[in-house]
């Protein structure tokens, strides 16, 4: 084994701890929102109109009698065996519906991420490539314009142009509780992928357009030109993969805004995702589907970056052979 | 013979925003086939610029306005930018100053150098990455085919050096461009570079234009020699004729303006007044009309032609006549005076006791964290049991290479960190154990003057307040007072009292370097540590930095400690030097002493691998004292941390460590086995004045 | 190599340094000072590289008129926006209605007006929130480095990889908002880029020359901080104020979108763009152009003022 992979393996390992960390400090976070709802965390499992026996009962049957860090254990317990509550509203247990809907927010983030770097990132490039000029302009401005525009207002707006006026696509998200169901239809997905994507695709011009900016100043680009490469191959060749280094450490820090962005875009178009999830059980006050999904969301999110963290060992080898 | 490249009447233009500096302005010059041609001059005179216009590589806003450049009577101004690309790279090699940043982070040395020759070869992958192992193994890079799959940060400096050469013959140019290639490495490992090179050139018969600030450097290697000022070449001639007899003032102040040529003489040195001009508005007449003493009416309003003979060429009408300086040498010539003070260093009286008395100080640094992963712990030994003294009055200099400890030793003395171990007692008091008021009044008498100015200077504050600040800090005296005391500081280094109001960015780095002296001095410390005060200068700005510190020296009697990697500066202020090596004190004694008979292999080492500006010693001169790089000072060697790198190193330097023992009756000490003074000088030196009278100032060392 | 030019000489301020040899002649200076005129600040040159992007000034003027729009603009025009008057419902732009009613009969005009007093507070009072809290955190953290540098910034990382999203509808469910709530629920979640930026600055500060100066000539550890820290690290912070008050705004439109934003009778651009677009395909243009580009507008020249502001703070653009 080459000995940069020890430093590999040794990087993502802590990685990885970090990660656990995290987890625990967010069980920590939700388990605070548990104990700050309304009349305490028995209402979360309860329906609205529960009388005040049913309250005293469960509190005394769950234990939320106890110490804080007692229930804290339970709950920990519970949630290591997979236990996030039961749903009155849907009638079923609050992880089934996660399990149902959290694959389909991840093809619509991974699809929308796709398309948003697709189109970013090489328009970044252009952009530095041809700054300050006309293009360059052009492009700021549409950029801009997609960072400055509320994610609805654009999936709206699409929905008005395309569905309703044009006909192109469906104004509704593919419906159904699979994911090959929703892949059936990708028609229906094209309106939702290109809303999410919007704003991502204005984030990624932007950095790569600097980054790039940044590295063709470096010295090791003047060494390439005066080897004799051209222009293009000094942009794509060099600069192209030291930029990218720092657009994969930013896609980490993305998915949080990311999981906002899926939240409305789910709204707008009623795509069965844990957005939707989300804000209907925000709607119906159905606390422990709010929980569950939060905790769930973040956990996704805290793979995501691990993900993220892999590729920019895979990128940048100062981290693979510090 | 047609030469290679000639260079005829160039312009060169760089567009700013509200101005065009026109940095280089009519150069003409030219290499023959395997000539080495050195370009030398100060920052910002066009030779970095003239450089680039060959390679057409300037940067953005600039542009090539007029005169031509033939590469083997081949046009390159006007060539597309299609066929520039199949010249450089190819017919033109170029390397430039820092390896570290040089070399593209992300992709391995043998792939980059690959890539460069498949750009300009008709062959295949394989055959590219079989270049460039040869390639490799040509500049000497150990293991070259291991090494082709490593990236840049696995590699040293001097090894990462070794790589931008290779990737610049990779093609196998006719012509060599080297941008200042040893100014970022140590003195040792910039003898390797500059050896390689000249040794490249003969092997493989190419021509090397070699752009440097540093006389010395040229001086052993380059047949000829052009000195550029202000975008224009202001003398040229064969290396030895420039160097023995300069007809154009410049040139000759230039020389005069080196520490090397007073060292040992106790001369003042003669330093060029003001700055170079501004580019964009350049002065009518000869451009260094302002600041030239033998300027007359018609030079400042005439420019004068590059005369002279076909052989030694200089734009000047009232050049340097070859009878003006006596024979062997430009240290008399007209112009430098004797400084008023002490005729030698050793002459002055020292005082009895030790001012500064350092004992046994180690520092060591845990290391618990890197810049991308964390390491596991373990502990970086920046300063291992150095014991000195410094007396009052004296110039003590500390000297070594990067990485060797003496900066933080100078951290440590002002209390920018705390010892591991051992005792700084100052004046009586043990600096390491002040605290609270003693603390602030302790802190009085030993301050720090940092290496660059611009940063030792908050840029939101101006110059009153940030040389008021200790004042304020130390709560001595009224605003008046301080303000009285703050204008009478600013007359001391020479700056006007209108300073006062202005901020730090406004300064030139000579002016800002006489501020950071005046800020050190608001306090009226005792000892003044200077770390590397005039290493980021141009010789001229220099000159006129050292003049200044030697003068408030005298006037003051101040006491100081300097920390510099320039043997010639340290020689020429300092009483006593200490040597150091990887946080060992390995050498210690009288300035001269040390300097002329060194007794530690690597005094020895870093003695001779600083070139000089005589091109008669520099041919003389022992090459490549010192081999390899210096280890790390996380695990350092065993025994004697030098012997890894030394050519005496036997057995016992493994296993014991020696400790420092007098050597010879000057009060020297040297840490070594096999100490060099049995052998005697290698150098002819000049008796050493009063050596005797200064006592050997170190004491029980070594652990 | 340095290409850039060297200042103008002044020969008139001429003055030897002590001692220098007599031999320099009176005609060239020793030191002559460098610039002419009056000392230009780093605030000044700052000005000077803001000044002269015109993208920034366009934002400037943009949410200068807003303000004015937004504060002043009821004083000229002023409208009831308290009490529903559903015979005026969903009036096109015309008559008494330069911008038309919406379904509940407010004037849209001065709708606009008022929303935007709400998203100009809600932005900058979060923003501002942020900022301080971030800077406190990020510098405490960054001065005092090590063991509580390491752990204070594993939560500011931990926290930032929740989604926000999920603790702001939460918190909204939980709290049904007020703008006061909006401003501290939208903060408790922006702080945390400010700290980390601050404390990377701070970190950088601490090892400045000119600080630790400080402490070679004896001054306290507050001293740094107050005098030579905090002011230099006021670029980065203002940058950060900047971009926090587009991404407030933002940030209150989505919730305004999800119901969940300020509630009615007082409304923000969010809330009018949301409760506009239910009118999408019904032709009630007025009621989303107006607030959509409003939202757009603003965040869009703060960004532009944020962009500037980065580069006139950055020293290297300065040093010209």
């Amino acid at each position: 084994m080459p000995p940069g992979c020890v430093t590999v393996t040794a990087y993502l390992m802590r990685r990885l701890l970090q990660a656990i960390f995290v987890t625990f400090f967010v069980t920590v976070v939700v388990f605070v929102l548990l104990q700050m709802l309304p009349g305490g965390p028995v209402r979360a499992l309860l329906p609205l109109n529960a009388t005040h026996y049913q309250v005293v009962h469960l509190t005394r049957e769950y234990g939320y009698d106890k110490p804080l860090v007692v229930q804290y254990g339970r709950w920990l317990w519970q949630l290591l065996h997979g236990n996030l509550g039961y749903s009155v509203h849907l009638n079923m247990p609050v992880s089934q519906s996660i399990i149902q809907a959290l694959p389909k927010t991840i093809v619509l983030m991974a699809l929308s991420i796709v398309l948003a770097l697709l189109l970013g990132v090489p328009l970044g490039v252009y952009q530095a490539a041809r700054r300050y000029r006309a293009g360059d302009y052009v492009l700021t401005g549409i950029s801009f314009l997609g960072y400055g525009t509320p994610p609805f207002f654009i999936g709206l707006l699409l929905i008005d142009w395309l569905a309703v006026d044009v006909h192109a696509f469906p104004a509704e998200a593919p419906q159904g509780t699979s994911v090959a169901q929703v892949l059936s239809q990708p028609n229906a997905l094209v309106l939702p992928v290109i809303t999410l994507a919007f704003a991502g695709f204005a984030l990624w011009s932007r950095y790569m357009r600097s980054s790039v900016m940044d590295n063709l100043v470096q010295d090791y680009v003047r060494t390439a030109r005066a080897t004799g490469a051209s222009e293009r191959q000094v942009l794509w060749r060099h600069v192209f993969r030291n930029s990218l280094v720092t657009i994969v450490t930013l896609l980490g820090l993305s998915l949080p805004g990311l999981f906002a962005g899926a939240v409305i875009t789910e709204s707008v178009f009623n795509y069965p995702g844990m957005g939707l999830l989300f804000w209907q059980a925000a709607q119906d006050y159905d606390y422990p589907v709010l929980l569950g999904t939060a905790l769930i969301g973040t956990l996704a999110t805290i793979i995501g970056n691990l993900l993220a963290d892999i590729g920019y060992a895979a990128l940048d080898p100062r981290v693979r052979y510090a | 013979m047609e030469p290679l490249l000639q260079i005829e009447d160039l312009h060169t233009e760089v567009r700013l925003k509200n101005a065009v500096v026109r940095a280089v302005d009519g150069v003409s010059l030219q290499i023959g086939a395997n000539e080495m041609v050195g370009v030398v001059g100060e920052s910002g005179c066009g030779k970095t610029m003239t450089a680039l216009s060959v390679m057409r590589l300037l940067p953005s806003g600039g542009s090539i306005t007029g005169g031509s450049i033939t590469l083997g009577g081949r046009e390159l101004t006007t060539l597309s930018d299609e066929q520039i690309r199949h010249v450089r790279g190819n017919e033109i090699g170029m390397v430039f100053q820092d390896p570290l940043t040089s070399l593209n982070p992300t992709m391995t040395i043998g792939r980059q150098i690959a890539r460069a020759v498949l750009l300009h070869r008709d062959i295949s992958r394989a055959a590219a990455a079989e270049r460039a192992v040869e390639v490799l193994d040509l500049v000497g890079l150990p293991k070259a085919r291991e090494r082709v799959h490593q990236y840049p940060h696995q590699c040293s400096g001097g090894m990462r050096q070794r790589v931008m050469i290779a990737l610049a013959l990779s093609c196998e140019p006719r012509l060599l461009i080297a941008d200042e290639p040893t100014t970022a490495l140590d003195v040792s490992v910039q003898e390797q570079i500059l050896e390689l090179i000249d040794d490249l050139r003969a092997r493989l018969g190419m021509a090397v234009l070699l752009v440097t600030h540093d006389l010395g450097v040229v001086a052993g290697r380059a047949d000829r020699v052009v000195a550029m000022y202000a975008g224009k070449v202001a003398e040229t001639a064969s290396t030895g004729r420039l160097f023995a007899s300069p007809r154009h003032p410049y040139t000759e102040a230039l020389f005069q303006a080196l520490p090397e040529r007073v060292a040992g003489t106790g001369q003042r040195l003669y330093s060029i007044p003001g700055m170079p001009p501004d580019l964009t508005r350049p002065p009518r007449g000869c451009r260094f009309a302002p600041r030239c003493r033998y300027a007359q009416d018609r030079c400042h309003a005439e420019e004068p032609p590059l005369g002279g003979t076909a052989d030694h060429r200089y734009a000047c009408f009232l050049p340097v006549p070859q009878t003006r300086r006596p024979p062997g040498g430009i240290r008399a010539a007209a112009g430098t005076a004797p400084a008023g003070g002490p005729a030698a260093p050793g002459s002055e009286l020292p005082g009895t006791t030790p001012l500064l008395s350092v004992r046994q100080l180690v520092k060591d640094f845990a290391l618990t964290r890197g810049t991308v992963l964390r390491r596991r712990a373990g502990h970086l030994s920046a300063v291992a049991g150095v014991s000195f003294d410094v007396r009052g009055g004296e110039t003590f200099g500390l000297v070594g290479e990067s990485g060797c400890g003496k900066t933080t030793i100078g951290r440590l003395l002002v209390g920018l960190e705390t010892p591991t171990g051992g005792s700084i007692m100052f004046d009586g008091e043990d600096l390491a154990r002040l605290s609270g008021a003693g603390y602030r009044r302790g802190r009085r008498h030993v301050q720090l003057m940092f290496q660059d100015s611009y940063a030792s200077m908050d840029p939101r504050m101006r110059v009153g307040p940030v040389l008021r600040e200790p004042l304020a800090v130390q709560r001595i005296g009224s605003r008046a007072e301080q303000q009285r005391r703050v204008a009478e500081l600013l007359d001391q280094v020479g700056l006007p009292a209108s300073a006062l109001e202005r901020y730090p960015h406004e300064f030139s780095g000579g002016q800002r370097q006489r501020l950071a002296l005046a800020r050190v001095l608001t306090l009226a410390p005792k000892l003044v540590i200077a770390d590397e005060p005039v290493s980021a200068m141009d010789v001229s700005i220099q000159a006129q930095i050292l003049n200044l510190m030697r003068d408030l020296q005298r006037d003051l009697g101040l006491t100081y400690l300097l920390i510099s990697h320039d043997l010639a500066v340290v020689r020429y202020l300092a009483d006593h030097i200490g040597v150091m090596y990887l946080g060992k004190l390995v050498e210690i004694g009288p300035a001269d002493e040390v300097y002329l008979r060194a007794a530690h292999p690597y005094t020895r080492g870093l003695i001779d691998s600083v070139p000089t500006a005589d091109p008669e010693a520099e041919r003389r001169r022992k090459r490549s004292a010192i081999s390899g790089e210096l280890p790390s000072a996380i695990r350092p060697p065993s025994g004697c941390r030098f012997r890894t790198r030394c050519p005496l190193a036997e057995r016992i330097c493994a296993e014991t460590e020696p400790p420092l023992r007098p050597i010879g009756t000057g009060g020297r000490l040297a840490a070594c086995h096999f100490p060099l003074q049995a052998a005697g000088a290698r150098r002819d030196s000049p008796a050493v004045t009063g050596s005797a009278a200064v006592t050997g100032s170190a004491t029980d060392g070594g652990t | 190599m340095s290409i850039l030019p060297q200042p103008a000489k002044e020969p008139a301020v001429t003055r030897l340094p002590a001692g220098a040899a007599s031999d320099v002649t009176a005609a060239a200076p020793a030191v002559a000072l460098a610039a002419q005129g009056r000392p230009r600040s780093l605030m000044r040159r700052g000005w000077e590289v803001f000044a002269e992007n015109r993208l920034a000034l366009a934002g400037l003027a943009v949410v200068v008129l807003f303000a004015l729009f937004s504060f002043v603009g009821p004083l000229l025009y002023s409208t009831d926006q308290v009490h529903a008057n559903l015979a005026n419902s969903l009036l096109p732009p015309g008559g008494g209605h330069p911008l038309g009613t919406t379904d509940t009969g407010f004037d849209e005009l001065g709708r606009l007006m008022a929303g935007g007093q709400a998203s100009l507070e809600v932005g900058v009072a979060a923003a501002l929130l942020a900022v301080l809290i971030g800077t406190l955190y990020g510098a405490v953290a960054g001065y005092l480095g090590g063991v509580v540098d390491t752990a204070m910034m594993r939560i500011v990382d931990a926290w930032l990889s929740i989604p926000p999203i999920f603790v702001l509808i939460i918190l909204s469910v939980i709290f049904h908002p007020g703008p006061a709530v909006m401003i501290v629920i939208i903060a408790v979640f922006y702080w945390l880029g400010v700290a980390r930026l601050v404390r990377g600055e701070t970190l950088t500060l601490r090892t400045r020359e000119y600080v630790q100066e400080v402490k070679i000539v004896g001054g306290r550890a507050m001293r740094s901080v107050i005098r030579h820290i905090v002011p230099n690290a006021i670029g980065t912070i203002v940058v950060q104020a900047t971009f926090a008050v587009a991404d407030s705004i933002l940030i209150l439109a989505a919730l305004g979108y999800l119901g969940l934003g300020i509630q009615p009778p007082a409304t923000d651009w969010g809330a009018m763009l949301s409760s506009g677009l239910t009118y999408l395909n019904d032709g009630g243009w007025w009621l989303i152009y107006p607030p959509g580009i409003c939202i757009i507008l603003i965040v869009v020249a703060f960004n532009f003022i944020g962009d500037a502001l980065r580069d006139a703070f950055e020293t290297r653009l300065q040093r010209r």
